[in-house]
């Protein structure tokens, strides 16, 4: 058994500081191993999606991350590559809490290139596991961290899963602990959004703006009633016909490549690379690590 | 006088050094020795020179014979020496005409029965003797090659027996004429994959180094071979140049010496000496063998690793300097680098038609790195490619002909010239961003992209030499808004 780290705690499942969301939750943990603040596991908003996230799915989880954090919602995520990343990013970026639930020991940097923002959690956020210290990740320790995620939530929010999604499991657990399961929709020509939108058909609330979110935290009493929301939406509606607003309402609708956006809206390509590249300094859109270019929201 | 002596020319790299074959036939008992460092297909020429003689209807002496090669301190190898030797035996023993080869080169191996076959490097051998001012003689077959060096005057012999009463007649060599370029890669056979071709386009216009990165099926072989069709025939130096390479390389070198532009496409499992050159006696590798022409490397992250920081040199210098044991050699390898690689292991990271690719992150992430950042940083243009969609296939119009985009590519290169610029390649630093004259909203630009796409300064280079050429392309004196806005669509991935 290794010691408990430097700044690590320890708390058992009747032990007064553990988290009462969590107890209450089916198969709650025996043990919660972490480090920094113990206060933050309360009920708060998870906001997952997939490890493959494009462009879109990180910016949906910053935007959303970003508005709950600065009103006071915890931010619980799996600390993943993609989706789960930008959620703790942009909630520390805006002087938000958060907490990052591992699938291995609380004191194991993983994935490696979370290190630093793990870091910085253990000290201005909170890092948690069920599992013993030092425990190196395994693939079956990810839907039992998921279900953790799911227990310390109120909301479960799912910014981006293709379909079949280890995001899947977290939306399970939620719904066997009762708690809300939102999902932002997605194009239904995008393989990386069929998740959602299936969740969407099945019955989670679809999220297409701030105010619909926060409308949901309000509900599940994480924000006060009557809180002032006038955010803005994200159909941003450049107005007139122009090629540029074309091509603009054409990627925002389906990310594609270049030439297809060439082929589809009748133009050469030179000049579609030089309004991709004036669309991207504006920051509506960006190129996918797949090559396509589509939606995005500037850090 | 029972001395004679014959000049060739042993190559380095792609050098010929001047040799002085002497021949001493002496008193003493019979023998016939070969000095001076030659190897081992030096020292068997001794048999090959004894059957060839007396086949020839000469007689072989039954003399002390030594045959020294000068200077004996350099290292010599191959069957080139044959006819040398023969003949500087021949004078020796006054059974041909001892004026007849004063002033006279020769290279030829020999079989057997008198024949003079050809030797790789025979054009080395021309380019030689037309620096140190003499004749050549050498294999009857190699005629049409060296026809092409000017101020050469060649005697080709097809059997050792020819030179009884002197040299043989001058041959007059057709030239080399090849067809320069074969319809069946013509651009125009490619349907969409209008990005693709554009930068085909720069890349013929700049020099510029392309990457394909793109599923399995994509079509990035297909792109890569429309690359040499679009770019300008060879100058008859360049193609003396890379025709000399595939001489002393033991290639056919008659369609380079056509015009023709090299494209050579080694397997990834090519050895760091493959690539870029080596082994003992030191060959040129695909690097040199490419020169003035297009390097193609398929499936880039298979490459050994060490084989492709090898081509980080002749990718900055346009030459492969290899140090060996016995001196050092200089090949030239100024190419064109065209590289295709999947996006990931499985090859369908992002193929909407082929479903999901389930290769990790860091699979991925390992997959690229085995390429390099130093290799991707030589890299000017790169670009997705996908398979084209089924409908576009049929109803997209018939592309524009290879000679269409040849000169296109021509009038952009003349018009760099007529600036009195090198080709965009060799730009970079100062000299650059004096050819870019960007103009205010263009400097605005390259800031801004650099801001956005966190650019290093190798980037910002590349930026600014896709858009020089693509400036180029439109005869702009000064590289405009609009120019470093398509540039910055073919920029690295951000993988």
């Amino acid at each position: 058994m290794m010691p408990i780290p430097v700044g690590g705690w320890e708390v058992r499942v009747h032990a007064s500081g553990y988290p009462a969301c969590l107890r209450e939750s089916p198969r709650p943990p025996r043990e919660l191993r972490g480090f920094g603040d113990r206060t933050l596991l309360r009920p708060g908003l998870a906001i997952v999606g997939s490890r493959r996230a494009t462009p879109y799915g990180e910016s949906c989880a910053r935007v959303f991350a970003a508005a709950a954090g600065e009103r006071g919602v915890v931010i619980i995520s799996g600390a993943a590559v993609g989706c789960d990343m930008a959620a703790h990013t942009a909630a520390l970026a805006v002087g938000g809490m958060t907490v990052a639930v591992l699938g291995c020991g609380a004191d194991v940097d993983y994935p490696a290139s979370a290190a630093r923002l793990l870091a910085r959690m253990r000290t201005d956020g909170a890092v948690v596991s069920e599992l013993p210290w030092g425990t190196r990740p395994m693939p079956y320790h990810f839907p039992e961290r998921n279900r953790i995620i799911a227990g310390l939530a109120a909301v479960v929010l799912v910014v981006e899963a293709g379909l079949p999604s280890g995001t899947f499991s977290t939306a399970d657990h939620a719904l066997d602990a009762g708690r809300t399961v939102l999902a932002v929709p997605g194009s239904v020509f995008s393989a990386n959004s069929r998740g959602c939108n299936r969740l969407i058909q099945q019955g989670a609330h679809p999220v297409a703006d701030v105010s619909d979110l926060l409308g949901e935290l309000q509900a599940a009493g994480l924000v006060p009633a009557g809180f002032p929301s006038s955010e803005r939406g994200f159909a941003t509606d450049a107005g007139g016909g122009g090629a540029l607003s074309r091509l603009e309402a054409a990627l925002a609708a389906d990310p594609m490549r270049p030439d297809d956006a060439a082929r589809l809206l009748c133009l050469d390509i030179v000049s579609v690379a030089r309004m991709l590249m004036s669309l991207e300094a504006q920051g509506t859109i960006t190129r996918y690590p797949d090559g396509r270019y589509g939606p995005f929201v500037r850090p | 006088m029972t001395q004679g002596t014959v000049t060739t020319f042993a190559v380095s790299g792609v050098d010929p050094m001047p040799v002085e074959v002497q021949a001493d036939v002496g008193q003493g008992l019979p023998s016939f020795s070969v000095v001076g460092l030659g190897d081992a297909a030096v020292m068997e020429a001794r048999d090959r020179v004894r059957s060839a003689m007396r086949a020839s209807g000469y007689d072989f002496p039954n003399a002390r014979i030594v045959v020294n090669l000068a200077p004996a301190t350099q290292r010599k190898h191959g069957t080139g020496f044959d006819l040398p030797i023969a003949l500087a035996i021949l004078v020796a023993t006054s059974q041909i005409p001892r004026a007849a080869l004063s002033g006279a080169a020769a290279v030829g191996e020999l079989a057997l029965d008198g024949r003079v076959l050809p030797v790789a490097g025979t054009l080395a051998h021309a380019v030689g003797a037309v620096r140190i001012g003499s004749v050549l003689v050498g294999p009857a077959a190699c005629r049409d090659s060296v026809a092409c060096v000017d101020g050469l005057a060649f005697h080709g012999a097809d059997t050792l027996a020819q030179f009884k009463h002197g040299l043989p007649d001058v041959a007059g060599g057709r030239g080399a004429t090849a067809s320069a370029h074969a319809p069946s890669a013509d651009i125009a056979a490619v349907v969409g994959q209008q990005s693709a071709k554009r930068v085909l386009e720069l890349s013929a216009a700049g020099e510029l180094n392309v990457l394909f990165v793109g599923p399995p099926g994509a079509g990035k072989t297909m792109l890569a071979r429309r690359l040499p069709p679009i770019l300008p025939p060879l100058e008859p130096e360049q193609a003396l140049e890379t025709a000399v390479i595939h001489s002393v390389a033991g290639l056919d070198e008659r369609a380079v010496l056509g015009g023709v532009r090299p494209f050579r496409a080694p397997h990834h499992t090519a050895t760091t000496a493959g690539l870029v050159g080596g082994g003992t006696p030191p060959r040129p590798g695909e690097a040199s063998l490419a020169h003035n022409g297009v390097l193609f490397l398929d499936e880039l992250a298979e490459f050994g690793p060490a084989a492709l920081q090898a081509l980080r040199q002749p990718l900055e210098d346009g030459a492969v300097r290899l140090v060996r044991a016995e001196g050092r050699v200089t090949y030239p390898a100024r190419f064109t680098l065209v590289a295709a690689m999947n996006p990931c292991p499985c090859g369908h990271l992002g193929d909407a038609a082929r479903g999901t690719c389930h290769c990790s992150e860091t699979a991925v992430s390992r997959y690229h790195a085995r390429v390099g950042g130093p290799l991707l940083d030589r890299i000017d243009l790169t670009l997705r490619v996908d398979r084209v969609d089924p409908d576009a296939l049929l109803d997209a119009p018939v592309g524009e002909s290879s000679a269409v985009v040849r000169a296109r590519v021509a009038s952009a290169r003349a018009f760099a010239a007529a600036d009195d610029r090198p080709v965009v390649r060799l730009l970079s630093g100062a000299a650059l961003l004096a050819a870019c004259l960007l103009t205010p909203s263009a400097r605005r630009a390259v800031s801004a992209s650099a801001r956005t796409y966190h650019l290093s300064g190798r980037g910002v280079t590349r930026l600014l030499r896709v858009a020089r050429t693509v400036a180029d392309l439109q005869g702009a004196e000064r590289v405009e808004e609009s120019h470093v806005q398509e540039a910055a669509l073919y920029r690295a991935a951000s993988l």
